[in-house]
């Protein structure tokens, strides 16, 4: 009784304007993106977690801990994406504000920039936005991943692959020179082998490159038939579009962080058609509770619909989720169920439910392995067909069939 | 005798003021970490303020030395965790922060010390990107992939050292850098590298004429810059957070951050750097607390403001009201 008046006192004392929720008992604290260099990403997240709060608290009715309802409290800051702001509002959430769990900001070196300040203090660190699946190998105790690891981006891709075209064997992997890119494609090429694909090209670019025709002259005359490659927006477009310059034609062309937007669309016309490109999660997937039944998964959450009216709610503005929100969303499913699971606010046994979880939302699956990595997520692919970007694995979530092989330029 | 202890009363105000600082952290181990934080932009100030204040002189690429202290330290503990050396990785990369650091200063410095205000800025501009791209490209320390090395310091010193090490120790030893860097500048205040650079400042040809080789005393000054921000890099950024991308580390905005917190607290001031440190960080954070995502609304005019109200700094003001009292030979 004590500790929930403390906690109830520290929430009612906050600085600033924000009028606390009539009777919050969990009180998640987040040293958001809000501005800086991941800003974008940032605000979805954050549009994110208060989606899913609002979801629990007014249609689930809370979280129920030892046989009472309790409500979640969602304390923001903005760390500007600057790795010495991460450490300190950290810790103001943690010894200040008094929040029960702890969500990092966005990206994997912010995500492991305080990282040692939550283990510190032994509070679960929910990982939404660091992909890296290194930040998994340095034995932390606490972290929790609901992102994708980046070396599973292209399981699906090249099992799809495998399933439709036996024959398919050349792989090209071409990409840019970047962390995130980098594990991308490691796993791609991991994951490429073990079915039993060749890779016959495998070559990275800077960043903010100008002119791909060097690189892209050798990958035609490796023959690729599955060209894999990208790293931001600006040099996926490029490659595109050079790539239909040379005449180069493979089977399918998956290119990471550019293909999935919207504005990848708009800028190439006609030469987008039949780009793919993986994603965490797009609007339009299909999971449902009744595919979670059949699968013999527990369902949580809102379903795609009723969440973007929430996510609009919570951002004020006609905006759509993207993958950043949805994964910050799930991120607080995944932390509802967990202290249900365990029944109690008490940090190591939220942790421990946490590694024993699996269950499914409007983002898909969910699962972590021993070290926190998430192992439950697959990715969609997304294809532009028609001027359009559709769902085309895995067929659990399809909203439309592969157009494979993909049209020449 | 008497005279000579005069010229260092001024530390007196810096190690009073790091002491304070220090001590509330000490006190409120849960503002630790914002401590920390007020620490680095205050030592960030002091090892930017050695070469700037001295010279006028504005080195943009100035970050590239603490990227290169980051990685002296991420070398150490990430090549030589499992050779049973204990805390000893921790001074040699201490010891690798600061000449990585002096060496790339002196590369710099050999081109672009010849080079006067503004064309100094501008060749300095591209150092900075140069050096990531040259990490990167040519996949030196791992390239793009950086470092990440938690796991290598628990193996080499035990989860409990490790974690110490980097939530309290690595502070700490930032402190320490801040201090050396506050007494080397009073030091060559004091001394003919501070009346050289003084002349230089006020008027390089005049100095030139009088006999003074001023590339000679501007070369110390960048050098023992670069060294303190090398440490800093090693200390603040690779010992603390336990990892390194290249695209987080040459990150100019630090060193935009840097001549900031230099002009809020008075270029060439002892106590500058840690006055505007404090404005800079405390303000920063509290904003970020009461108005997320907006703070930098209201936080740019504040900064523009101070700085066009006391184009000394606010303890170059200090310094003109102080002129004649007793306390004159405290603050400079």
């Amino acid at each position: 009784m004590r500790r929930r008046f403390t906690v109830l006192m520290s929430v009612l004392m906050v600085v600033g304007l924000a009028v606390p929720s009539a009777f919050a008992d969990i009180v998640i604290g987040h040293p958001a993106t809000l501005s800086g260099s991941q800003a974008k990403a940032g605000e979805q997240a954050v549009g994110g977690v208060k989606a899913a709060i609002d979801w629990v608290n007014n249609t689930r009715g809370g979280v129920m801990v030892g046989g009472k309802k309790m409500m979640l409290d969602y304390k923001v800051y903005d760390c500007e994406s600057k790795k010495e702001s991460v450490t300190s509002l950290l810790e103001r959430l943690v010894t200040t504000d008094k929040v029960n769990f702890l969500f990092a900001p966005y990206s994997s070196g912010l995500t492991l920039a305080g990282a040692t300040v939550a283990e510190k203090y032994g509070v679960v660190y929910m990982d939404h936005g660091g992909a890296s699946d290194n930040i998994f190998k340095q034995g932390f105790e606490y972290a929790v991943q609901t992102i994708g690891p980046g070396s599973k981006y292209h399981a699906g891709t090249l099992e799809m692959v495998k399933k439709i075209d036996p024959s398919a064997k050349k792989v090209a992997l071409a990409y840019e020179d970047s962390e995130f890119a980098r594990s991308v494609m490691d796993g791609a090429e991991i994951r490429a082998k073990e079915l039993g694909f060749d890779v016959v090209f495998k070559r990275t670019y800077p960043a903010k490159v100008t002119d791909l025709t060097p690189l892209l002259s050798d990958l035609k005359a490796s023959g690729a038939e599955i060209v894999i490659g990208g790293g931001h927006f600006q040099d996926g477009q490029l490659m595109n579009k050079q790539m239909a310059d040379l005449d180069i034609n493979p089977k399918l062309l998956s290119l990471i962080a550019a293909a999935t937007l919207p504005a990848f669309g708009e800028a190439l016309g006609e030469l987008a058609e039949g780009v793919m490109g993986p994603s965490h999660w797009e609007y339009g997937v299909t999971f449902s509770a009744e595919g979670a039944k059949k699968l013999g998964k527990t369902w949580i959450g809102p379903s795609q619909d009723e969440y973007v009216a929430l996510f609009k709610k919570a951002v004020e503005k006609d905006m759509l989720p993207d993958y950043h929100a949805a994964e910050a969303s799930a991120a607080v499913l995944a932390l509802v169920l967990a202290v249900e699971k365990a029944d109690s606010l008490d940090n190591d046994a939220v942790r421990k439910a946490l590694g024993d979880l699996t269950f499914m939302s409007f983002y898909g699956g969910w699962d972590v392995d021993d070290t926190g990595l998430q192992v439950g997520h697959s990715m969609v692919d997304v294809q532009w067909q028609g001027g359009k970007r559709m769902i085309i694995w895995p067929e659990a979530a399809q909203t439309g069939a592969p157009a494979y092989p993909k049209r020449k330029f | 005798m008497m005279k000579k202890i005069d010229k260092y009363y001024p530390i007196i105000p810096v190690l009073v003021a790091y002491a304070v600082l220090l001590g509330y952290g000490l006190v409120n181990p849960g503002k630790w970490q914002l401590v920390s934080q007020l620490a680095f932009y205050c030592t960030l100030g002091q090892a930017f303020n050695l070469f700037m204040g001295m010279t006028g002189y504005v080195d943009f690429g100035y970050v590239a030395f603490m990227g290169v202290g980051t990685y002296g330290m991420a070398v150490s503990i990430y090549h030589l965790y499992d050779k049973g050396l204990g805390l000893w990785i921790v001074v040699i990369g201490l010891v690798l922060g600061a000449l990585f650091a002096t060496l790339l200063s002196l590369a710099v410095g050999a081109v672009a010390l010849r080079l006067r205000g503004a064309y100094f800025a501008i060749a300095t501009i591209g150092v900075n990107e140069g050096f990531r791209y040259l990490v990167e490209g040519a996949r030196i320390w791992n390239g793009s992939e950086g470092m990440i090395f938690t796991r290598h310091m628990k193996k080499a010193m035990g989860r409990e050292t490790a974690m110490a090490l980097s939530t309290f120790w690595a502070d700490i030893l930032m402190f320490g850098v801040a201090i050396l860097a506050a007494a080397l500048t009073l030091v060559y205040m004091r001394n003919k590298v501070g009346y050289a650079l003084t002349a230089l400042r006020e008027d390089e040809d005049a100095a030139k004429v009088m006999g003074i080789n001023v590339t000679k005393y501007k070369i110390i000054a960048f050098i023992t810059s670069a060294a303190m921000a090398g440490l800093l890099g090693a200390t603040a950024w690779a010992l603390k957070l336990n990892y390194v991308y290249p695209a987080d580390v040459f990150e100019i905005h630090y060193t935009v951050e840097a001549i900031i917190i230099v002009l809020l607290g008075g270029a060439g001031t002892l106590l500058g750097p840690i006055v505007g440190g404090l404005i800079y960080g405390i303000s920063k954070y509290y904003l970020s607390i009461v108005l997320p995502g907006f703070q930098l609304l209201i936080f740019a005019p504040i900064i523009i403001g101070i700085i066009v109200l006391f184009p000394e700094g606010t303890v170059g003001v200090l310094k003109k009201r102080l002129m004649g009292t007793p306390l004159q030979k405290y603050v400079i």
